[in-house]
C-alpha cells in the first residue's frame, strides 16, 4: 500500500514556452522580463483536484514537501490539509538546488513515490539525486518533456497517480532524457538519455486462471529478455555483439555479469566484454576484425528512438557495415506499450530511406516472444 | 530442513480470495437449459456455450443412451492400445463428412486437441505467428513448444504480413495460430486472408473454432465453410462441448494430418478414450445439425433481435459477429455489479473484466441460446435497460 507521498513543485518551469524560449535553464529572467507567467503552480493544483476526486482513499496518504510555491501552497489549494513541510527554501527566487535539497530530505524519510511539477530539466535534476531509489511521477509543465516520466497530460497523471495508489500500476523503468540547453536554444534538437530512473508502468499480465492473471514484475520480463539474448549469443558463436544503451540492456548484461555502461556502446564477443564505451572510430576497429557482428538496441521509452539520439556512434558507417538485419531490438511490453513506433534518425538520408522501407521493425518482447513495431524515420 | 511441504496451498488461496480473483463456482441444479436454476435460482441463462442447445435435445439423449446400453459406460482404454470403439470411428467418417474435410479426428476436449497437437507441429528452429487476443488453451501450448512465436495486433492482416515475410527470412516451419470466434469479443478472424497470406508464404494455418463450430457458416459447419474454403485451413480444430452440446476435442483436415496426429498427439495416446455415451451423443449432434436447420436458424434470430434491442437502448456491444454480445460497460466494479443485479433479477450472465479486456472496456459477456423465446428475450432485455439506467451506463 501506497503510502508516502512527496511533492515538488520547479515553480518557474514552463515559463520560457509561451514567450519563445526553449526552456528555462539559466534564462528566468530574461524569460520574466519578456512577460512569462508561471504555470507549474496552476498544473499542480489542477491536478491535485483532479486526483482528489476520484481518490476516496486519500486519507490513507501522507504528503509531504517544501514550502511555498515549491508544493505547499499547492497542497492547500487543492485542499489537502495534513501536510508535513520537509524543506524550506531560503531565497525567494528558488533553483535548482533547492529541488535538490527537497530531494536530499525525501531519501531520508524514505517516500513510496515523488510526484514533481517540472519538464525534463526538472526530471533530470531530482532523478540526480533520487537515482532508482524513489519512483517518480512528473506532471507536464515545462518546454521539453521527452523523459518517460511525465503523464501526457494534467488529468492523465491524475489519474496515473490514482491508479498507482490503488495497486493497478507498478513501478518500472522510465527514461531521463537530457538535452544541450545551449545547442538547443541555436536551433539544433538533440536529445540523449540521461539515465534510468524509476517510474509507474501499466504492469504485464500473464493469465494463470481462467479469468485469473497475474502482473509479472519487469524484472521477470527482464530475466526472460536475458535468456533470449544468452542464447541468441550461444547459437552465434563467432558473432561480436554490440550492446546499446539503457535500462534494459544494462539489466541483461549485468544479469550476464558483463561490466557494461548504462549509456555507452559495449562490445560482447562469447559472452565476454572485449569493449567499453566505445567511440565510433573503436568500433569501426573492432568491425574490421570481427566480419559479423550484431547489434542489440533498446527504444527509448515513449520516443522510441532506437538510433539518432545519444548514440551517434552508430554512425551512418557503423550500421551499413553492420547491416539494417543484424540490429535486434528488445523491450518489455510495458515500455513498448507507451512507445507505439520505433525511430530512427542516423543523418544519413539514404540509411534512413532503408529504415524506412523495412515500415517495420520485430521486436523481441520476451523469450522467444517477438511482435512488430512501426518505424518512423521522419522525425521533425 | 523443517518445512510445511503443504502450507501454500492454504497460502495462495487465501491471497486469491482476498484479491476476490478466486473463482466461485456456480451450480445448476437442472441441466444446461435456457432457464437454468443456478444456485438454488431459476435464472435465463445467457452465459452457457450450449448456442444449439442441443445437450437436452431429445435425439443426443436417445444417442447416449443407445451407446450406453450397447457399449456399456467406459471404453476401456486409450484409443491407442483397446480403446478405439468402431462407434467412434463412425464419429469421426461422420465430422470428416460434415465438415468436408478429408479427415477428422475426435480428442477427449478441445483443450487436449490443442495440448496434444500445437507442440507436435513445431520446434526450434520454427516460429508460431499468432494473434494477440488468442484463447489461453492455445497460448499454454504454444509457450511449450521449442519454436519462437511472433505476435501480431488483432486481426491486423498487415502486421500479419509484416510478421511472415521475417519469418520466411529465419525459420523452417511457420505456422499461423488463430481463434475462429474470439471468444471474449465474439467477432470472426479474416480466415480467407490468412490462408492467401499462408499460401503465399509457405506457411501452416491452424483455427481454433471452438465458439464457431455449430454457429457460423451454412448449417454451423464452422469457420471453413463460412468463408468458403472448406479443406484448405490446415487444421481446423474444434469442440463438440459447446454448440454441439456434449464434450469433446476435434480437428478436421487433410488424412495427412490426421496420421500424423495420432501418432505424435500424446493426450491421444496416452489419456482414455470418450465413454461411447459420449459418441453416441455426438453422432446425434451431426445428425441434428444435418437434418434441423431450425437451431443454428433460431440462434441466429435470437442474436440479430437481442443485438438490435440491446443497440438501440443505447448499449455498446462491441465488435461481434456472432451470438457472443458482449455489453461493454466500462469499469471492472459496474460490470460485476451489473452482473450482481441481472442475477438477482433472474438473468445469468458473467462479468469480465480488467486484465481480461482493457480496463474501460469491462464487460457482461452474453452468450445467445437457440432455445430461449422471444418472451425470455423481452425479459432479459428489460432488465438490461432498467438496470443500465440505473447505473448509468445508457
Ligand atoms: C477458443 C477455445 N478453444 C478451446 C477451448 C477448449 O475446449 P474444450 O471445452 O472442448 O476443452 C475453449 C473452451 O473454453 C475455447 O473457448
Amino acid at each position: 500500500m501506497v503510502s508516502k507521498i512527496g511533492l515538488i513543485v520547479n515553480p518557474i518551469a514552463g515559463m520560457g514556452g509561451k514567450v519563445g524560449l526553449k526552456g528555462t535553464d539559466g534564462v528566468v529572467e530574461k524569460a520574466i522580463k519578456l512577460g512569462a507567467k508561471p504555470i507549474a503552480s496552476q498544473k499542480t493544483v489542477e491536478m491535485l483536484k483532479e486526483f482528489l476526486t476520484n481518490d476516496s482513499k486519500n486519507d490513507d496518504l501522507q504528503w509531504f514537501t517544501s514550502k511555498g510555491d515549491m508544493g505547499g501552497r499547492e497542497l492547500k489549494n487543492a485542499g489537502i490539509k495534513e501536510i508535513e513541510i520537509i524543506y524550506e527554501p531560503s531565497g525567494k527566487n528558488t533553483t535548482y538546488e533547492d529541488t535538490k535539497k527537497a530531494c536530499k530530505k525525501f531519501l531520508e524519510l524514505d517516500i513510496d513515490l515523488l510526484v514533481f511539477c517540472g519538464g525534463d530539466g526538472t526530471a533530470r535534476d531530482i532523478f540526480e539525486i533520487v537515482d532508482k531509489k524513489i519512483p517518480i511521477l512528473g506532471i507536464p509543465s515545462g518546454v521539453k518533456m521527452h523523459s518517460a516520466v511525465f503523464g501526457i497530460n494534467v488529468s492523465a497523471t491524475a489519474k496515473m497517480l490514482h491508479e498507482f495508489t490503488e495497486g493497478t500500476l507498478t513501478i518500472g523503468d522510465a527514461d531521463i532524457m537530457d538535452l544541450d540547453e545551449d545547442r538547443y536554444r541555436r536551433g539544433e534538437w538533440n536529445i540523449r538519455l540521461f539515465g534510468v530512473a524509476k517510474g509507474i508502468v501499466e504492469p504485464t499480465y500473464i493469465q494463470v486462471g481462467k479469468t485469473c492473471f497475474e502482473s509479472v514484475s519487469d524484472d521477470v520480463i527482464k530475466d526472460e529478455l536475458t535468456e533470449h539474448i544468452v542464447d541468441e549469443i550461444e547459437q552465434n558463436n563467432n558473432f561480436l555483439y554490440l550492446f546499446g544503451s539503457g535500462g534494459t540492456i544494462d539489466y541483461i548484461a549485468t544479469k550476464m555479469n558483463i561490466k557494461n555502461t548504462l549509456l555507452g556502446i559495449d562490445a560482447v564477443h562469447k559472452k565476454k566484454l572485449i569493449g567499453k564505451d566505445l567511440n565510433e572510430e573503436k568500433i569501426l576497429k573492432l568491425l574490421k576484425k570481427y566480419p559479423t557482428v550484431k547489434v542489440i538496441l533498446s527504444p527509448i521509452g515513449a520516443q522510441g528512438f532506437i538510433l539518432g539520439r545519444g548514440n551517434l556512434q552508430l554512425s551512418p558507417a557503423v550500421i551499413k557495415k553492420i547491416g539494417v538485419d543484424n540490429i535486434i531490438v528488445i523491450s518489455t511490453p510495458s515500455k513498448l506499450m507507451h512507445t507505439p513506433v520505433i525511430r530512427v534518425d542516423t543523418g544519413d538520408k539514404k540509411l534512413d530511406q532503408m529504415f524506412a522501407e523495412m515500415e517495420f521493425m520485430i521486436v523481441v518482447i520476451g523469450y522467444r516472444l517477438s511482435r512488430v513495431v512501426k518505424i518512423q524515420t521522419n522525425n521533425f | 530442513m523443517n518445512r510445511n511441504p503443504t502450507a501454500f496451498l492454504k497460502e495462495e488461496y487465501d491471497e486469491l480470495v482476498k484479491n476476490d480473483f478466486d473463482w466461485k463456482l456456480r451450480i445448476l441444479e437442472t441441466g444446461s437449459t435456457p432457464h437454468s436454476v443456478v444456485d438454488g435460482k431459476e435464472v435465463i441463462m445467457l452465459c452457457s456455450n450450449n448456442y444449439l442447445n442441443l445437450s437436452n435435445h431429445p435425439r443426443l439423449v436417445q444417442g447416449a443412451i443407445d451407446a450406453a446400453k450397447k457399449y456399456g459406460a467406459g471404453s476401456g482404454s486409450v484409443r491407442a492400445i483397446a480403446g478405439t470403439l468402431d462407434i467412434h470411428m463412425e464419429v469421426e467418417r461422420r465430422l470428416a463428412k460434415f465438415k468436408r474435410t478429408e479427415s477428422s479426428l475426435i480428442y477427449q476436449t478441445g483443450f487436449a486437441a490443442n495440448a496434444g497437437l500445437i507442440p507436435q507441429l513445431v520446434g526450434k528452429g520454427d516460429v508460431i505467428i499468432s494473434d494477440e487476443l488468442n484463447h489461453g488453451s492455445i497460448i499454454d501450448w504454444v509457450r511449450l513448444t521449442k519454436a519462437d512465436r511472433a505476435v501480431f495486433k488483432h486481426k491486423d492482416m498487415g502486421e500479419l504480413e509484416k510478421v511472415l515475410i521475417d519469418a520466411d527470412k529465419k525459420y523452417n516451419k511457420i505456422l499461423i495460430i488463430t481463434d475462429g470466434v474470439f471468444s471474449m469479443d465474439g467477432d470472426i478472424a479474416p480466415m480467407d486472408n490468412i490462408v492467401e497470406l499462408a499460401n503465399e508464404y509457405g506457411a501452416m494455418t491452424y483455427a481454433d473454432d471452438a465458439h464457431g463450430e455449430g454457429v457460423i457458416g451454412p448449417d454451423g459447419r464452422g469457420i471453413g465453410a463460412h468463408f468458403g474454403i472448406e479443406g484448405k485451413i490446415d487444421v481446423e480444430m474444434g469442440t463438440f462441448s459447446k454448440a454441439f452440446g456434449v464434450v469433446g476435442g476435434l480437428i478436421a483436415g487433410s488424412q495427412d494430418l490426421v496420421n500424423y496426429a495420432y501418432n505424435k498427439s500424446r493426450t491421444w495416446l496416452l489419456s482414455g478414450s470418450h465413454p461411447p455415451a459420449v459418441a453416441g451423443a455426438q453422432i446425434a449432434a451431426i445428425d441434428v445439425l444435418e437434418t434441423e436447420p431450425e437451431h443454428v436458424r433460431n440462434l441466429w434470430d435470437n442474436t440479430k433481435y437481442f443485438k438490435k434491442e440491446l443497440e438501440s437502448m443505447g448499449f455498446d456491444t462491441g465488435n461481434s459477429d456472432t451470438p457472443i454480445t458482449p455489453v461493454i460497460v466500462g469499469e471492472s466494479s459496474k460490470a460485476k455489479e451489473l452482473s450482481n443485479r441481472l442475477y438477482a433479477e433472474g438473468v445469468f450472465a458473467l462479468p469480465i473484466v480488467f486484465p481480461m479486456v482493457a480496463r474501460d472496456k469491462a464487460r457482461i459477456r452474453t452468450m445467445m441460446n437457440a432455445g430461449l423465446t422471444k418472451e425470455d428475450l423481452n425479459v432479459a432485455l428489460e432488465k438490461f435497460e432498467k438496470l443500465g439506467k440505473k447505473l448509468v451506463i445508457i
